[in-house]
């Protein structure tokens, strides 16, 4: 198993009375890309913020490599790559005055390095512009590149496909993977799309109202949610016949809905049709996460896009 | 720190500030340069002469008559007393007290705009150098850096003061400048006097001396630049806790225009001289011009301007390495 | 790259302004509270030497009180003005007026100011000097009528005649050359004053006035209880003290005709 690089202890943070974080506690291994996934107002920017730096926590301890970032925040810094929401780098700076700045605030970062890191999110051409005339996915990139200027162990990234193209989610995508492969980073990544942290993550921690619901691998997350939906005729029949093998429910259209069991599903059909009960549909279910929330959390009432 | 420091003088110079405040003093010497060109020139006008001995006779008789009017209050009558005395003394020593040449007019610049113009330069620096980074959101990157709070938020203060040091300078060099095309570029050894004492209306000249005006201007620059330096951190700590550069600014703005009415009316409000705003016409101390409330000094006015700047510097350093950023 | 050289120049010179100005405020806050620098101290310079070059215009040096200065004349002239818009008329505007006129000055003030070194150089280089004192001297402000007194009157009186001759002597010892018109006083009480009191005082006193300009030269005594004698109200300001306009336009009327210059084209 490999090593914890960064690692959350009943995290909490009171704002005016309101208790707005409410005891997260999770663990970052190295070159695992961590998914952080939680409607808007779940609470997920303000654990980053505390994860950085930005916000003082109330109580609980966060440590970057071992180092905790209040009592020891240069060295816990020293360790980290962060862009928390846009990357706003000064638009009246060139790209390479935007990298100088921030590398100069490092402890050792050389000019060979700047290059490196420009080289990796491929902006050398653009490298000596201003950065108000770059777009938003070269914003982002250079966000991420002086992100790297340090070679964190941890790199957290807030909604890092915010507002980018398709082609450029899919490029971000592929890189941030690269990174957790090649350079062996932990990379923490929060959205609220379940579809972004489906294709990128390893595991996803499920936040709303500031509790951690979940900490699970995205598969098994995934496929215990799973439904198979049935359609049946004659449907009276057919339940009985479900009901004696596994969970039903039934819709008010008439469909059925069981688990979704890649070994039983074969099982019961054979059941049904040995029954002569006909079977008109069959359809596996991947839930939205809409779904999965109104699921995983009683009051169903956070509204997720 | 030196990179730090480099870092903040780098986005000082990339904004072009520095410029910009450049281009508000050039208009403005211009301005004035030109005005006192044509008041000279009526001045000849009038009297028929260049003499300066006649006009500042002229000056002294036109103050001695108003102090025959009835209608003005008494602390501008003391004030007018004192300036008759003081003009008398000049003549008295036939010294010119404002020697034709663009070292006086340096001299009358700087002293004229050490209470509102010079503060108002400074604060379109100091208001926003930190207000700004919140606004653009770069503060987010700034402070997740492995540098404590308390070391950026010097560097910013230090180029602040950097800042500060050459604006004043600019002013100087470009008062200098561009008056002395018209004005010729002397004046740099003429005798002013200072170390008049004043008290109530009337002037003591028992510690006066002479000295040249190169020495008198650079004392003028320095404490214009004690000056800008607290209202500079003022406007700092403002853009600390005010996080909309507009709100800081307006802030200032205001304290800064009170300050220069307040200055013509609290003679009778004798705790006012608490308020920086009232305290920041140190030049006439050298020049021997009476306080807007009788019983400050130089020393007082300096305390008080102390007080004020380290507050402003506690104040600001305490929130800045505690506050959240969302 | 933004000029990283430049940005370090300007740091560096930035820091270099940073330390002077530090030291130029130490410096003046030294200077501000020290004591017993006396190496400067000024000396007493004798500047009556210095006289200014004569130029080429007919100049005006009017000494004296209110009515010099033109109290009372809406247009602020007063009767020196109108005398110079005269002379401006017939000399082809080569006309400098100086006045020194003061509010309220009475003789023992203007026998210091006549003293200062720098009126003694204006005086000097005047083509005529014009002058009207005593007016409050006697008047005080309306206070002599009030409590009239003939021994009162006696020892201002005296006194006047004391500094009149002084401030003649000193004018003359400026400027030997120039003609002096003395202004002489008319009386402003003379239709309030019931008693009648008033009007032989400031007759007592005009005379006096010229008895004292008679003994120096070139002194011009210009009456003007004349002009007031008859219709007071139609010549005073509202004040009842001062002229008005027409007041003073016929104070000037008596002066200006008197007056001749070299540099006159006919």
């Amino acid at each position: 198993m490999s090593a914890t690089t960064l690692s959350v202890r009943n995290l909490t943070k009171t704002i005016k009375k309101h208790k707005v974080i409410k005891g997260i506690s999770f663990e970052l291994k190295e070159g695992e890309v961590f998914g952080f996934l939680g409607p808007n107002g779940a609470g997920k920017t303000t654990t980053i913020r505390m994860l950085v730096g930005l916000i003082r926590p109330t109580s609980g301890t966060i440590e970057i490599c071992g180092y905790d970032v209040k009592k020891n925040f240069t060295k816990a810094m020293a360790n980290l790559g962060c862009i928390v929401e846009n990357p706003e780098l000064y638009p009246y700076l060139s790209g390479t005055d935007n990298l100088l700045h921030f590398a100069r605030m490092l402890p050792s970062v050389d000019a060979k390095r700047i290059a490196e890191v420009v080289d990796m999110v491929k902006l050398t051409e653009r490298i000596d512009d201003k950065v108000k005339t770059y777009s938003l996915g070269m914003r982002q990139r250079l966000g991420i590149a002086q992100a790297l200027l340090n070679r964190p162990k941890v790199l957290i990234l807030d909604e890092p496909t915010n507002g980018l193209d398709p082609a450029g989610i899919r490029q971000m995508r592929v890189f941030i993977r690269e990174l957790a492969e090649k350079e062996g980073l932990s990379v923490l990544v929060s959205s609220h799309l379940l579809s972004e942290i489906q294709l990128l993550c390893d595991r996803v921690a499920i936040i709303t109202k500031g509790n951690i619901i979940t900490v699970d691998t995205v598969e098994s997350l995934l496929s215990s949610q799973e439904q198979a939906i049935w359609q049946l005729d004659p449907s009276v029949k057919g339940r009985e016949i479900l009901e004696s093998l596994t969970e039903v429910t039934t819709l008010d259209d008439g469909y059925m809905v069981t688990p979704y069991d890649s070994t039983q599903i074969p099982k019961w059909n054979a059941a049904l049709v040995h029954a002569g009960v006909q079977v008109l549909q069959l359809n596996r279910k991947i839930p939205v996460l809409e779904d999965l929330f109104l699921q995983l959390t009683d009051t169903g009432g956070a509204h997720i896009e | 720190m030196n990179n730090l420091i480099l870092n903040e003088m780098m986005k000082l110079v990339a904004r072009k500030r520095l410029l910009v405040i450049g281009a508000i003093v050039g208009i403005l010497v211009i301005l004035f340069t030109f005005a006192q060109y044509k008041e000279v020139q009526t001045q000849r006008e009038k009297l028929g002469s260049d003499d300066w001995r006649a006009s500042l006779q002229q000056q002294i008789i036109d103050m001695q008559n108003r102090l025959g009017s009835s209608r003005i209050s008494d602390d501008w009558r003391e004030q007018i007393q004192v300036s008759v005395q003081q003009l008398q003394f000049y003549l008295d020593q036939d010294i010119n007290p404002s020697e034709p040449g663009a070292v006086t007019f340096v001299r009358m610049f700087i002293e004229n705009s050490s209470d509102l113009f010079i503060p108002l330069l400074i604060m379109i620096v100091a208001s926003d150098l930190v207000s700004s980074e919140h606004t653009l959101g770069s503060v987010k990157l700034l402070l997740t850096r492995p540098v404590k709070r308390w070391r950026i938020l010097l560097s910013k203060y230090i180029t602040l003061l950097m800042a500060t040091s050459l604006i004043v300078a600019m002013t100087g060099l470009l008062s200098y400048g561009l008056s002395g095309i018209v004005f010729g570029y002397h004046g740099w050894n003429a005798p002013i006097i200072t170390g008049f004492l004043v008290d109530g209306g009337d002037v003591d000249t028992s510690s006066i001396r002479l000295i040249s005006q190169w020495k008198f201007v650079l004392m003028d620059f320095g404490l214009v630049w004690f000056v800008a330096v607290v209202v500079g951190t003022l406007a700092f700590m403002l853009s600390v806790l005010i996080r909309s550069t507009a709100a800081s600014m307006g802030v200032m703005l205001a304290a800064l225009i009170s300050g220069a009415i307040l200055n013509n009316m609290v003679s009778s409000w004798e705790s006012a001289k608490y308020l920086f705003m009232v305290n920041l016409k140190l030049t006439n101390y050298l020049n021997g011009v009476a306080p807007p409330i009788t019983g400050m000094t130089l020393f007082s006015s300096m305390s008080v301007l102390l007080v004020w700047w380290a507050a402003a510097l506690v104040l600001s350093f305490f929130v800045f390495t505690r506050q959240d950023v969302y | 790259m933004l000029g990283k050289k430049s940005v370090r120049y300007i740091t560096i010179i930035a820091a270099t302004l940073s330390i002077l100005w530090l030291l130029s405020f130490g410096w003046a806050i030294q200077d501000y509270y020290a004591t017993g620098a006396t190496d400067d101290v000024v000396k007493k310079q004798d500047s009556s030497q210095k006289t200014v070059k004569k130029n080429h215009m007919f100049t005006v040096v009017a000494l004296g009180d209110s009515l010099t200065r033109g109290t009372g004349d809406d247009s602020g002239k007063g009767y020196v003005g109108y005398v110079a818009d005269e002379l401006k008329e017939r000399f082809n505007g080569n006309v400098v007026v100086q006045n020194l006129g003061i509010n309220g000055q009475i003789s023992s003030q203007l026998k210091k100011q006549v003293k200062q070194p720098n009126i003694q150089r204006q005086l000097a280089d005047a083509d005529i000097i014009l002058l009207t004192i005593g007016a409050n001297d006697l008047f005080q402000q309306g206070r002599t009528l009030e409590n009239f007194d003939l021994a009162t009157i006696k020892t201002i009186e005296d006194a006047f005649v004391e500094n009149l001759t002084t401030i003649f002597t000193d004018i003359r010892k400026a400027n030997p050359d120039a003609s002096i018109f003395f202004v002489g006083l008319y009386n402003p009480f003379i239709e309030v004053d019931e008693t009648g009191v008033t009007s032989p005082t400031v007759r007592d006193w005009n005379r006096t006035a010229e008895e004292v300009s008679s003994t120096i030269p070139r002194i011009v005594f210009v009456p003007t209880y004349d002009i007031f004698q008859l219709s007071v109200n139609d010549y005073l300001f509202t004040d009842k003290f001062h002229p008005n306009q027409q007041g003073y336009r016929l104070i000037a009327d008596r002066i200006a005709p008197l007056i001749k210059w070299e540099g006159e084209r006919k």
